[in-house]
């Protein structure tokens, strides 16, 4: 966090203020409305890119709807992200496109996307994952006070720390099943007699 | 004798003393067939009083067509959620159900045969669970489902229902043999049993094959014992005509495999009684029954919704023909997010006078197929999946042609190779000299949509579906 961005007041307004079109469902194998793909290439157009390649433009399209989610959060990115503040910053165009190209997505299969409008401690954890993607902190703030207030409100670290502690349970559980399912006995008393009917 | 009764406990903790007297009238019968097996119904007297509670929930709870989920279908899956690691990835902290449902990912056969822990509910007491092998006769997926005694005895009641909508209302008593299960099978386990749900009635699975009996016992086992009613699928009953076998029944119900129209008719006209087609499937249980009037199969749980989606997983207006994909159960062990069933129907909104439940017309499930010997002999998918079961494969098809030599592709498990020469002993032993090409395809259904596939083709001219029913 080496360089102050704009203030957090503004972004967390700009995301309440987050248009339908960005909230709209993103275009999955015919599905949908809106177009990931040309939204994220407009981003960096407009941030002094040149025109994505087809398969560059292709690379923010979800293929499936496992990845729905994911891309309706890069969505709402696109929308903070447009931004007069980092259209004028020519020098973010890279870490803006690793961000939406890898940055994203495990947040986005953590958490339904409308949140980071709709929850305001949510909203903050955008803001702040953004700016810190791309190495700034909100104005006015120490790089400390920005890590501190990410790192409380860190969607994914919390989730690793329960994912840790449960990861033990799960695979003993995993062996538990496999077992009891591998059971002689288990196996005789369901021989078929009325599982169809 | 009394420790006889004691240790058939173990397998029936409700067993009554006319329960065991039943049990002994079928074990020891002089006609029935040569047992090869033991089961009971595992129940206690707990899971009784859910079973009524569930007998009355059918009648009085009949589904309703409804374009969204319904509410209980939500509560319950925001119970789950927590306890089910794959709930959890398909649905994201905040995720709107009854809004979004239509692009939660669908949940396929191959989440049930290879990620069945992320499946059961973390806090799921697996004390009692039991296990159906199924051989994936119909999409190519073998499958270990767990289950539980008390779940697999509500399917009872979906039972009794279907059976009163075609007016028929067996006798239930210790005195009365309820039900006999008939397979046409070359291998196949056979045994008799009671069912505590059923006041300790008798219930007996045999085998139509000569195997295991012949037609003379056959005969005169069915008139002596006089079932209620039968179940098993097309090719048994066809079989139970073959054998000239006269007993009427007061129903038969015909599962696994679709029923052909023209078998239907000619099984009505020989045994004068309602035959009921149900639409089950071992991950489901009971899902529908042949509507008593009008066209198609009335959808029989409560606990159950039914969607029709499209290659993607999209929702499909009612009366569009697509996918059949189901949401909830009564399986503890396997609840049912978007389970794509790999069958195809359209779903009609709109009841009969008797019924209101939602109907499925059109269905094209699980087709049955009719392979034959060298020698001209029928073979049945169920002994072709038995050879199958020696290997550790995902997927498999296989087609006999024209010629009636067979093509099987499989795709083996986990890496290891398919035992080509194991397999071909055992196809031979179905099969005779016929010519056999085994094709290894790591990819096999990998590209299709919910990694289907059909197992079991026949190019050869299709058997009289009323062939030895005179």
């Amino acid at each position: 966090m080496s360089r102050e961005g704009p203030s957090l007041e503004h972004l967390l307004r700009r995301l309440t203020e987050t248009p339908s079109l960005f909230l709209d469902e993103p275009l999955i194998r015919k599905r949908g409305k809106v177009d990931l793909a040309a939204v994220a290439s407009d981003l960096l157009l407009a941030i002094g890119g040149t025109l994505p390649t087809l398969k560059e433009a292709n690379a923010f399209q979800p293929a499936k709807l496992a990845e729905r989610n994911p891309a309706r959060l890069l969505l709402i990115a696109c929308w903070l992200l447009h931004d007069d503040w980092f259209v004028q910053r020519a020098e973010l165009l890279g870490p803006i496109k690793t961000l939406l190209a890898e940055g994203l997505h495990e947040l986005g299969n953590l958490i339904d996307a409308e949140l980071f409008v709709t929850d305001p401690e949510r909203r903050e954890e955008l803001v702040r994952l953004v700016l810190d993607a791309l190495q700034l902190r909100p104005a006015g703030e120490s790089p400390n006070q920005a890590a501190d207030r990410l790192k409380s409100l860190d969607s994914l670290e919390r989730e690793r720390v329960i994912r840790a502690s449960r990861a033990r349970a799960e695979a003993e559980r995993a062996r538990k099943l496999r077992a009891e399912m591998e059971a002689r006995e288990a196996r005789e008393a369901a021989a078929k007699a009325n599982r169809e009917w | 004798m009394h420790a006889e009764f004691e240790a058939r406990k173990a397998r029936n903790p409700l067993l009554t003393e006319a329960g065991w007297r039943m049990f002994r009238l079928l074990h020891d019968h002089a006609d029935a067939p040569r047992w090869n097996y033991q089961v009971g119904d595992r129940l206690i007297a707990a899971d009784l009083p859910p079973v009524a509670a569930y007998r009355r929930r059918i009648a009085e709870q009949r589904p309703r067509w409804s374009p969204e989920p319904p509410e209980w279908l939500v509560r319950w899956l925001e119970q789950l959620r927590a306890q089910v690691p794959l709930f959890r990835q398909r649905l994201p902290l905040g995720f709107n159900i009854r809004r979004d449902w239509g692009y939660i990912e669908t949940m396929q056969r191959e989440d049930i045969a290879l990620r069945i822990e992320q499946l059961v509910p973390q806090d799921a007491d697996l004390s009692r669970l039991i296990v159906y092998e199924t051989n994936g006769t119909s999409t190519g997926h073998a499958l270990d489902v767990p289950n539980h005694p008390a779940s697999v005895a509500l399917n009872h009641p979906l039972l009794e229902f279907a059976l009163a909508q075609h007016g028929v209302r067996p006798e239930f008593s210790a005195q009365h043999l309820a039900c006999v299960n008939l397979g046409a099978e070359a291998r196949t386990v056979i045994f008799p049993n009671v069912f505590a749900v059923w006041n300790n009635a008798g219930f007996a699975k045999v085998n139509l094959h000569e195997a295991s009996w012949d037609a003379e016992r056959a005969k005169r086992f069915f008139a002596q014992l006089q079932p209620e009613f039968l179940t098993g699928d097309p090719i048994a009953f066809a079989e139970y005509a073959r054998w000239g076998i006269d007993y009427r029944p007061k129903a038969m119900i015909s599962t696994a495999t679709s029923l052909a129209d023209a078998l239907k008719q000619a099984l009505q006209a020989r045994y004068a009684c309602p035959l009921i087609d149900f639409y089950s499937t071992t991950e489901t249980g009971p899902i529908a029954y042949s509507s008593a009037e009008g066209e198609g199969f009335s959808q029989l749980p409560p606990d159950l919704w039914i969607e029709i989606v499209d290659e993607a997983g999209a929702p499909l207006p009612p009366g569009e023909m697509g996918e059949i994909c189901l949401s909830g159960g009564r399986n503890p062990y396997l609840p049912l997010l978007r389970y794509r069933t790999g069958d195809f129907a359209r779903l009609l909104p709109q009841g009969t006078p008797g019924d209101p439940a939602p109907r499925l017309v059109d269905l094209q499930a699980r087709r049955p197929v009719l392979f034959r010997s060298l020698s001209g002999s029928p073979v049945h998918p169920l002994d072709i999946a038995y050879v199958l079961r020696t290997q550790l494969w995902l997927q498999h098809e296989l087609l006999q042609r024209a010629d009636a030599s067979l093509r099987l592709r499989i795709r083996p498990g986990l890496g290891r190779p398919i035992d080509q020469d194991a397999l071909r002993a055992g196809m031979a032993q179905l099969f005779g000299a016929l010519p056999l090409e085994i094709i290894e395809d790591s990819q096999l259904g990998a590209h299709r949509p919910g990694g289907k596939v059909i197992a079991y083709r026949s190019e050869l001219p299709e058997i009289p579906p009323a062939e030895g029913i005179s």
